[in-house]
C-alpha cells in the first residue's frame, strides 16, 4: 500500500466515523426531545453536554471567595484564581468531569457575602447554607456534604450513641454559634457550658470540665488534629440542617438538576468522602447521627 | 506634515528641549544609582532552616535578586551535611525581584506553592521574608506567585499586603495565676470557688494534689514548669472502671479520688496511715459524725465518715505530703466538709497500693 492509498483509507475511515457521530447525535438529539426519563440513563457515565433548552458551556466558571484554606485557597491574579485548592475546588473539578465540561475557570469573589451578587460571574459556586430555600436567581443542589454539628468527646469517654446518653454529660460549646443552639437543644440535665473561644472549649473537654463540645462538623476533624492525646475523638453529630451546597447561576445555562445528578453520584460513589477525609481530617456525612 | 495648534517659539523650544534634557539626565541618574544599589556584591545573609528553626548562612550576592535567587538555590551540600535544608521546593523559579520605596517585589513560580504541610508553607515564605528584609534599606516584602496574590495558601501570612516581619507562630505564653486556678478546677484538684487569682493555701493545696498525681516532688509551689504540666494535662481517670458514686484511695500517691460513674470530680490531697497502718480492701462508709470523739488519740476529728473499723476520712490540722497517721485518712480544711458531702452512708471506699507506686 502506497502513500496515497494510505491517505485513501484513512479519508475512507474518518468519512464513517464521521457519518456514525453524526448518527449518534441526531438519535441524541430525538432521546431528549422525546423526554426519555433521566432515570434510564446510565447513572455512572458523565451525562451528555447539551440539554433542550439550555446553553451547554463550554467553560464551567467557578465563583471562589476564598473564605476557608481548607476549602478555597489559590493565587489570584486578576480576578482569576490561577492556581487553587482546596476541598471545593476539588470537588468543582469532579462535577465538571461528570458534567463532560473539558475547561475549567476559577473566580475570585471577595467577600464571601458578595458572592451570590455576583452571580453573573460564574455558572457555579460552592456555599454553606443553612436553609433549603435558594436564594433568588439562583438554583442549589442538594448537599454536597451534610456538615450539621459534631461532638468531641472528651477522653476516656464512651462516644455518646443516643440523645438520651447525650443528655446525662455535660455538653459545652463556643457561645453565640449553631453548636450552642444545638447544645441547648438537646435539653441535657445540666446546662451547656459556653466557651468564650474555641481554645478554651477544647481545654474544657481536655480537662474533663466538659464530656461533649459541640462543633461545626466541617471544623471539627481540624480542631482535634495534633491534640490527640488530649482529645477524645470526633464521634458523632447533631442534626442542624446545614450542608455545603453547589449554587447554579440561572444564567448559566446549566440545568440544576443536572448537577444535582452528578453531585449524588459524586456522594454515592464515595468520591466526596474521600475528599472530605483528605481536606476536613474526617468526613462529617460519615458520622453517625446521634438521635 | 503640517502641526496642528499655535507654533511655539524659539525660546520655549530651547525650554522644552532643556527639561527634556534635565528628565533624561535624571532618570539615566536614578537608574545608575538603584542599579549600583542593588547589584553591588554584598555579603548578605540567606534564611534556611535548621532543626526546625530559621538559619541564616552567608552569601555574596548581587542585590535583591542576587539574594532570592541564593535562597531558591537551597543550602550547598556542604550546608546540607550540617543539617542545614530548606522548605522551599527545588527548582522553583524566580520570576520577578524588584524595589521600590522599600518594599521588595519577589514573584516565584507556582512550584512555591507546591504541597500542603502547614508547618512547610509557612516556613518557606518566612525564609523568602528573612532574606530580603536582611538587605540593607528594606521595609517590605511583597510575595507573589505566578504575578498573583496567594490567599489562604501560606498560613499565618495575609500576602495580599506587604509582609513587614515573618510571621512566628504564637507559641502559648505561660498561663496566668488566676487561668491556672481554672484548669486546676476544671481537672478537679480544687474547687471553683478556689478559682480567686491571687496564690493562696487552697491552690497550694490544689497544686500539691496535681504533683502527687503528676508523680513530681511535692512541695505545693506553683513554678512555670508545674503551670505548663497543669496547661498540658487532662482529666485524671480512676483506677477502676465500676458504676455508681465511690471513692479511691491511691495509697501511693496518697490521694483521694472522687467518683461518678467513672468520672472523676475530685481529687483530694490525704495523708493515710504510716507504716501501712490503714488497711487495704474493699469497704462502704458506714457511720458519719460532724464532730467525732477519738478516744484513744482523745482529740475531735471534724467531719468524719468511718469507713473500716475507727479508721475515717477527717478533717486535720496536719496534713503532710506522706503517710503520717495512726490509720485514718487525713484531710485538710478546704476539702474535709465537700469530702463529708460526698461520702454518704454506704459510699464504696477502695483502698489500694496503685500499681507502679
Amino acid at each position: 500500500m502506497n502513500l496515497r492509498q494510505v491517505a485513501g483509507a484513512l479519508a475512507g475511515g474518518v468519512g464513517l466515523v464521521i457519518g456514525v457521530l453524526g448518527a449518534a447525535v441526531v438519535i441524541g438529539v430525538a432521546i431528549v426531545a422525546l423526554g426519555i426519563p433521566d432515570e434510564v440513563r446510565a447513572d455512572d457515565a458523565p451525562a451528555p453536554t447539551a440539554t433542550a433548552g439550555a446553553r451547554a458551556p463550554e467553560e464551567l466558571v467557578v465563583g471562589l471567595s476564598l473564605a476557608d484554606p481548607a476549602l478555597q485557597a489559590g493565587v489570584v491574579r486578576g480576578r482569576d484564581v490561577i492556581l487553587a485548592r482546596g476541598l471545593e475546588v476539588e470537588v468543582a473539578r469532579k462535577l465538571a468531569d461528570r458534567l463532560g465540561i473539558a475547561r475549567l475557570r476559577f473566580v475570585a469573589v471577595r467577600p464571601a457575602s458578595r458572592l451570590l451578587a455576583s452571580r453573573d460571574a460564574w455558572d457555579i459556586a460552592l456555599m454553606s447554607i443553612d436553609s433549603p430555600r435558594a436564594p433568588a436567581a439562583v438554583d442549589i443542589t442538594m448537599p454536597y456534604l451534610a456538615t450539621d454539628q459534631a461532638l468531641i468527646v472528651r477522653r476516656g469517654l464512651e462516644p455518646p450513641g443516643t440523645r438520651a446518653r447525650l443528655r446525662t454529660l455535660q455538653l459545652c460549646a463556643v457561645k453565640r454559634t449553631a453548636g450552642a443552639q444545638a447544645a441547648a437543644a438537646v435539653g441535657a440535665d445540666r446546662t451547656a457550658l459556653r466557651a468564650p473561644n474555641v481554645d478554651r472549649l477544647l481545654q474544657l473537654v481536655q480537662t474533663g470540665a466538659c464530656d461533649v463540645a459541640v462543633v461545626d462538623a466541617i471544623k471539627a476533624g481540624r480542631l482535634v488534629e495534633g491534640k490527640r492525646s488530649l482529645l477524645g475523638p470526633v464521634s458523632g453529630r447533631l442534626l442542624h440542617g446545614s450542608g455545603q451546597v453547589v449554587v447554579v447561576s440561572r444564567n448559566s445555562g446549566l440545568d440544576p438538576r443536572r448537577v444535582d445528578r452528578a453531585v449524588n453520584r459524586l456522594r454515592v460513589n464515595g468520591t466526596l468522602s474521600k475528599l472530605a477525609r483528605f481536606w476536613l481530617g474526617v468526613d462529617p456525612a460519615a458520622l453517625r447521627v446521634v438521635r | 506634515m503640517k502641526e496642528f495648534g499655535p507654533t511655539p517659539s524659539n525660546g520655549q523650544r530651547v525650554m522644552r528641549y532643556l527639561a527634556a534634557l534635565a528628565a533624561v539626565a535624571a532618570l539615566a541618574l536614578g537608574v545608575a544609582t538603584s542599579a549600583g544599589a542593588a547589584e553591588r556584591v554584598t555579603r548578605a545573609d540567606v534564611w534556611f532552616v535548621k532543626q526546625g528553626k530559621p538559619f541564616a548562612v552567608k552569601r555574596s550576592v548581587a542585590g535583591v535578586a542576587g539574594a532570592m535567587r541564593a535562597l531558591l538555590a537551597g543550602p550547598t551540600p556542604r550546608e546540607r551535611a550540617r543539617g542545614v535544608t530548606t522548605a522551599i521546593p527545588s527548582k522553583t523559579p524566580l520570576l520577578r525581584a524588584e524595589v521600590a520605596h522599600r518594599i521588595v517585589t519577589i514573584d516565584v513560580g507556582g512550584r512555591f506553592a507546591m504541597g500542603l504541610d502547614a508547618g512547610s508553607l509557612t516556613a518557606r515564605v518566612g525564609q523568602l521574608v528573612r532574606t530580603a528584609r536582611a538587605l540593607p534599606g528594606v521595609k517590605a516584602v511583597k510575595v507573589r506567585v505566578e504575578g498573583g496574590v496567594p490567599i489562604g495558601l501560606f498560613p499565618g501570612y495575609d500576602l495580599s499586603r506587604p509582609v513587614l516581619k515573618p510571621y512566628v507562630p504564637e507559641r502559648p505564653a505561660a498561663p496566668s495565676l488566676r487561668e491556672t486556678q481554672q484548669l486546676l478546677s476544671d481537672l478537679g484538684f480544687m474547687a471553683q470557688s478556689g478559682v480567686t487569682g491571687s496564690p493562696d493555701g487552697q491552690t497550694s493545696n490544689a497544686v500539691l494534689a496535681f504533683q502527687k498525681w503528676a508523680r513530681l516532688s511535692r512541695d505545693g509551689s506553683l513554678t512555670t514548669e508545674v503551670s505548663e504540666m497543669i496547661a498540658r494535662s487532662t482529666r485524671p481517670q480512676p483506677a477502676f472502671r465500676k458504676p455508681g458514686h465511690r471513692i479511691e484511695v491511691h495509697l501511693g500517691r496518697q490521694l483521694a479520688l472522687l467518683i461518678d460513674h467513672n468520672r472523676v470530680t475530685r481529687l483530694v490531697h490525704i495523708s493515710s496511715g504510716a507504716g501501712g497502718a490503714t488497711p487495704r480492701g474493699a469497704f462502704h462508709v458506714f457511720r458519719k459524725e460532724r464532730y467525732s470523739w477519738s478516744v484513744p488519740f482523745k482529740v475531735w476529728l471534724p467531719w468524719a465518715s468511718y469507713f473500716v473499723g475507727g479508721v475515717a476520712f477527717h478533717e486535720f490540722g496536719s496534713v503532710p505530703t506522706y503517710a503520717a497517721s495512726h490509720g485514718c485518712v487525713r484531710v485538710n480544711h478546704y476539702d474535709a466538709p465537700m469530702l463529708y458531702e460526698f461520702a454518704t452512708h454506704g459510699t464504696p471506699v477502695d483502698v489500694f497500693w496503685e500499681p507502679g507506686a
